[in-house]
């Protein structure tokens, strides 16, 4: 029961709180153009009075041109933050707004600063229609100043955004990178198969101390690829086949007569580049659930060639085979191994590669991979 | 005791790993004569139920049968005539089984396997095989050990109210409820119901936590039995328990494992 009530209370906070967070910077927007309106309004001051020496006093003018500066401001910026928000408003009815807003601001800033300074309207409209081409050529120029920061400004913020997006997105990838490495990782060091090899090497070390040394080269070798490769976004063929090797030299003389294997490289391929640890959990698969649990065993044999433009890589089983009363997915520990190898051929050719699974005659499964060139 | 009569069996599919657990204990219990090794579970149960040695080693990954299946076979099928072996499983590395051994107390022997830690293992076996008494009480023991040890019944995934059974070209819908028992064979489990038997292309293991634990009872390695159609559970004279069906003409085998359901409340 308690749960609930929990949960919609977290609902709430964070609605609210994304409210908060969305009206935070649509008001540090409009303080910021409020704050630069002021500063241009200023300028304008100066510039009317000292520049132009029109008006009685650089204070009534400023009064005049903070009145229609801000009003301005208030009711175009204010609106464009109601009306669109923080996203960057469609360019015609933003103009529109400049439009309809300019006038209003100049007449109300106006009526507004002479009952400030108690000078009448009709005063401070002919003082600025004696001098209208400057004032035209004024209020152009502000508008392009205006129009330039403005447009800067929503530049700026989508650079920003987009910034942020990139980094994001990049740091997502490799988080996926790091797990799809760790997986292979504890995949291909199982601690049953750690185990169990080195217990037969302390069982062969008082047999046949040669066969044991060599034994512990191939575990050596083994694990060494293992490691090295899961971090290399590509490999030889050559360098997977001598991963292989060492992975079924060991499984030989853990299962003895049991397994028997062959694998098989044309020179031509040895050099060919391949994503590591494609082959390794096809050989896993055909052994645990072909050959392992099989009280004859069997043999494994795989094999690389090229069929026509792309690159096929085989392995044949003679084992128990795809038995429709154990599917393989459904088998302890399968699947996973199978569907990281489908996932990454997808994710690296799309829809060029394929992979398959084949019941063997007379028994056993054929798992094959083509890859593109 | 006469330790010369004690004899073991070793089953190991890994040749250097048999090899080794040999020479040890060779080396550690000299007189123990190791009768016989064999290399997967179908063998074990075999050479185990024609020698009918004292001691088992049992590995718990092997191809035919694991080592806690070959243990559960001989559990039934035992013969009243002999003591029950005690068994000693061997394992890798096995989070599942390492848990369930220590709860149960089943003896059992890491691998790699370490001299000192055989020696424990040797020493308690001497030790029970010393106490005549205790023998007869070791298939009980192993019996409460492999009840613990069974599989509890599964988180429901989805429970099944239709068996879908192929017969000739046709599929025939047979309800659950109307299900009497199943049956398993070699490959197939065999449906029961009052009028047919149709066989699916499944494993009782794979059926069984798709079925309502309190409706269906296992009552054998191969039996699963819907308790409402049982009428009466009867011992024989050599001490054989089955149950009779309300419906059907034939009774079923009660295994050893799995009598303790059909003790008087």
């Amino acid at each position: 029961m308690r749960p609930e009530p929990a949960t919609e209370n977290t609902i709430g906070m964070n609605s609210a709180s994304s409210k908060m967070s969305r009206a935070r910077p649509l008001l540090r927007q409009f303080l910021i153009g409020f704050a630069l309106i002021t500063l241009l309004n200023i300028i304008i001051a100066i510039v009317i009075t000292y520049l132009m020496h029109v008006g009685r006093s650089f204070l009534q003018n400023l009064v005049i041109s903070m009145c229609i500066g801000w009003i301005s401001d208030i009711l175009i910026d204010g609106s464009r933050l109601i009306l669109w928000g923080p996203k960057r408003p469609p360019l015609l009815p933003f103009i529109g707004l400049w439009i309809v807003g300019i006038p209003i601001a100049q007449k109300s800033g106006n009526a507004l600063a002479s009952k400030i300074i108690g000078v009448p309207t009709e005063r401070i409209d002919a003082v600025r229609s004696e001098n209208a081409v400057a004032f035209i050529v004024l209020t152009i120029l502000v508008c392009f100043f205006i129009s330039f920061l403005f447009w800067s400004r929503m530049k700026l913020q989508k650079l920003m955004a987009e910034a942020e997006a990139e980094k994001s997105r990049a740091a997502a990838i490799e988080r996926q990178a790091m797990q799809a490495q760790l997986q292979l990782l504890q995949a291909q060091i199982e601690p049953h198969m750690l185990f169990n090899t080195l217990a037969n090497l302390q069982g062969m070390i008082a047999m046949d101390p040669s066969r044991a040394q060599h034994m512990l080269d191939q575990l050596i070798l083994y694990l060494r690829a293992t490691l090295s490769s899961s971090r290399a976004d590509v490999t030889t063929l050559a360098h997977e086949f001598s991963l292989l090797e060492a992975y079924l030299g060991l499984m030989s003389v853990r299962m003895g007569a049991r397994l028997s294997y062959s694998l098989q490289l044309p020179d031509a391929l040895r050099q060919r580049q391949v994503p590591p640890m494609l082959l390794q959990p096809l050989i896993e698969n055909a052994l645990k659930h072909g050959l392992e649990s099989k009280i004859d065993g069997g043999h494994i044999e795989v094999v690389a060639r090229m069929a026509g433009d792309a690159l096929t890589l085989t392995v044949t089983d003679t084992g128990l085979g795809l038995d429709p009363l154990v599917p393989a997915p459904k088998a302890p520990g399968s699947g996973v191994g199978l569907a990281n190898v489908r996932e990454r051929l997808q994710a690296l050719y799309g829809e060029r590669a394929t992979f398959s699974l084949i019941p063997n005659t007379p028994a056993g499964v054929i798992a094959q991979l083509t890859i593109p060139s | 005791m006469n330790a010369s009569n004690l004899r073991a069996l070793v089953a190991e599919d890994e040749p250097i790993l048999a090899y080794a657990l040999v020479q040890a204990l060779n080396r550690l219990w000299p007189d123990l004569q190791i009768g016989a090794v064999v290399d997967n579970g179908v063998a074990a149960v075999q050479e185990a139920l024609a020698q009918r040695p004292d001691i088992l080693f049992f590995d718990i990954k092997m191809p035919g049968k694991t080592g806690l299946e070959a243990a559960h076979e001989l559990a039934e099928e035992w013969p009243e005539d002999s003591p029950f072996p005690l068994i000693v499983f061997v394992t890798a590395y096995d989070q599942y089984a390492l848990e369930a051994f220590e709860q149960a107390a089943v003896d059992y022997v890491l691998k790699p396997v370490n001299d000192a830690r055989l020696l424990k293992t040797v020493e308690r076996l001497q030790a029970r095989l010393g106490q005549d008494k205790e023998r007869g009480d070791e298939l009980e023991r192993v019996l409460g050990q492999l009840r613990t040890l069974m599989p509890a019944p599964p988180a429901a995934t989805e429970r099944l109210s239709m068996i879908r059974a192929a017969v000739g070209n046709q599929i025939r819908l047979i309800p659950v409820n109307e299900v009497l028992y199943f049956e398993a064979t070699d490959k197939y489990v065999n449906v029961v119901t009052a009028e047919s038997e149709s066989l699916i292309r499944t494993s009782l293991k794979e059926l069984t936590p798709q079925l309502d634990p309190n409706q269906f009872w296992q009552i054998h390695r191969g039996t699963l039995v819907n308790v409402s159609c049982i009428h009466a559970a009867t011992r024989d004279e050599s001490g054989k328990l089955s149950v009779k069906l309300r419906n059907r003409p034939e009774s079923l085998p009660v295994s050893r494992v799995f009598a303790h359901l059909f003790r008087q409340m």
